[in-house]
């Protein structure tokens, strides 16, 4: 390091939209994006196996809502001008792979992995909300309220998956842990890579 | 420099020793580069207020300081903007630096400051070239909108971009090559790169890009290559006005251009091979069925 020299702060060519903080609300929204995006990914390998189930129309229903949501969080990637996170091609890959294999183990096992999912993105978005309103709840109200209704939309898809005899799957407990623990890492490497 | 400080010396007191000298030596004409700054640093015959302790603090410490205090880093930014002016002469070193602190009337030990390999001052040239392509996409971008000028086809934005960015170095050209190397030097890298992404996502930006997916990082990837291949085609090239650089560029552009067109084309025939197949196969189980029915 030089002599005397403290590091000199470049002046940043990208100026923030009246001044939120950049640093969380990238995570934010790039973590939400790649999750919205996982989500329908497995929805549509879900559908693939048991669209033309009895099972079907309740998975597109839902599949519709999670397309609403990823259509919201594109807008929401452009107007921040938030980087998408680099593993989108292996979400997507992965996210049919675990919608079509839980879908193979019947409806139920679809309906698990739902509720397992579901389960995890609302804690995510709870949490995500309780940093929202730490850091500065007007400065956020928008994106607060986003990411509240989504949560609900979500905890309704969680709720519909129990409905829907989730519990009932074969080897829910051992399913459901570890599908929540790739979410938790999906989660985590989505926010910094 | 007729202060006591005790070694070592730190940056605020070296700071603080060059403010001293600079208001000492009462203010002959600035250097022009300096008088945007002027505002910060006004009537030097007051005397200075000392907020509290011996010290004056330059960083935003407690709000104590008066708005007549520029930071340290305001300081510095001023030095290297002043030391541009001698970098053709210079190069891109401590001297040219310490020439810049000259002429804003400041001792040459000013120099100090910074690192001996001229790294600061290059990259403070960078950043204030992405700042001036910034503020020139933004008023391109606001003719636009207001309906005076024509939006441009993407492939004229990005070549008219590139081309505007890389004639800020037109007076610098000689010793860019030596800024080029010291910017590669590992010390440097994580700055430099974090300036040349930003500056390309921000021509991406104003050129309309919207991707959310894997082609946001693509796009990039290319526009980069451009850029720098562009830029060292520039270094060594002799002729009138650059124009075999800017020809040089225009064809990497009209390249770019064409892998998006032939990534399409390539889906486009995956897809209706995929779709020939399955038809073949669903013909071939029809044909089968007939069969064994019959």
């Amino acid at each position: 390091l030089p002599a005397g020299g403290a590091p000199l702060r470049r002046c940043s060519t990208r100026a923030a939209p009246e001044g939120v903080n950049k640093a969380v609300i990238d995570r934010i929204i790039r973590v939400d994006h790649a999750g919205e995006y996982g989500a329908n990914r497995i929805y549509a390998g879900q559908m693939a196996v048991l669209g033309r189930s009895s099972a079907g129309p309740v998975i597109q229903q839902m599949w519709n809502q999670e397309k609403d949501h990823l259509k919201k969080f594109n807008e929401l990637m452009v107007a921040y001008r938030v980087r998408p996170t680099v593993l989108l091609p292996f979400w997507n890959v992965a996210g049919f792979v675990l919608g079509a294999g839980s879908a193979l183990l019947g409806k139920k096992g679809a309906m698990a992995c739902t509720v397992a999912v579901e389960e995890s993105i609302s804690d995510h978005y709870n949490s995500q909300i309780r940093t929202l309103m730490e850091e500065d709840p007007e400065k956020y109200k928008e994106l607060l309220q986003i990411i509240k209704q989504f949560r609900d939309d979500e905890r309704e898809h969680h709720d519909i998956g129990l409905e829907h005899d989730a519990e009932a799957a074969p080897a829910y407990t051992v399913l459901k842990t570890a599908i929540q623990i790739g979410c938790k890492a999906a989660i985590f490497l989505s926010e910094r890579i | 420099v007729r202060c006591q400080l005790s070694p070592p010396q730190r940056p605020l007191q070296a700071s603080a020793v060059l403010r001293r000298v600079s208001d000492e030596q009462k203010k002959e004409p600035l250097a022009s580069s300096s008088q945007q700054h002027f505002n910060s640093h006004p009537t030097d015959h007051q005397p200075e207020q000392e907020p509290q302790g011996p010290r004056p603090s330059y960083t935003g410490q407690g709000g104590q300081e008066s708005e007549d205090y520029e930071s340290e880093e305001q300081l510095q930014h001023r030095i290297l903007t002043a030391a541009l002016e001698f970098v053709p002469e210079h190069g891109w070193t401590a001297e040219a630096i310490a020439e810049g602190a000259k002429t804003l009337g400041l001792s040459v030990a000013a120099a100090g400051m910074f690192h001996s390999d001229g790294s600061e001052l290059i990259l403070h040239f960078v950043s204030q070239c992405n700042t001036k392509l910034s503020e020139l996409l933004e008023q391109e971008q606001k003719l636009v909108q207001l309906g005076k000028a024509e939006k441009k086809p993407t492939e004229q934005f990005l070549r008219d971009a590139v081309e505007a960015r890389l004639r800020m170095l037109i007076p610098y050209i000689e010793k860019w090559p030596q800024a080029l190397s010291i910017l590669l030097l590992p010390h440097n890298i994580p700055s430099s790169l974090n300036l040349l992404t930003s500056m390309i996502d921000d021509i991406w930006h104003y050129a309309g890009d919207q991707s959310t997916d894997f082609n946001w990082y693509t796009r990039r990837a290319v526009l980069t290559g451009v850029y720098n291949t562009t830029e060292l085609v520039m270094i060594q090239d002799s002729s009138p006005d650059f124009e075999d650089t800017w020809r040089f560029l225009e064809n990497r552009v009209a390249d770019a251009m064409n892998m998006g067109n032939t990534a399409h084309q390539v889906q486009s025939t995956g897809e209706a091979v995929v779709q020939g197949l399955m038809g073949a196969a669903v013909t071939v189980s029809n044909a089968e069925t007939v069969r064994a029915v019959r």
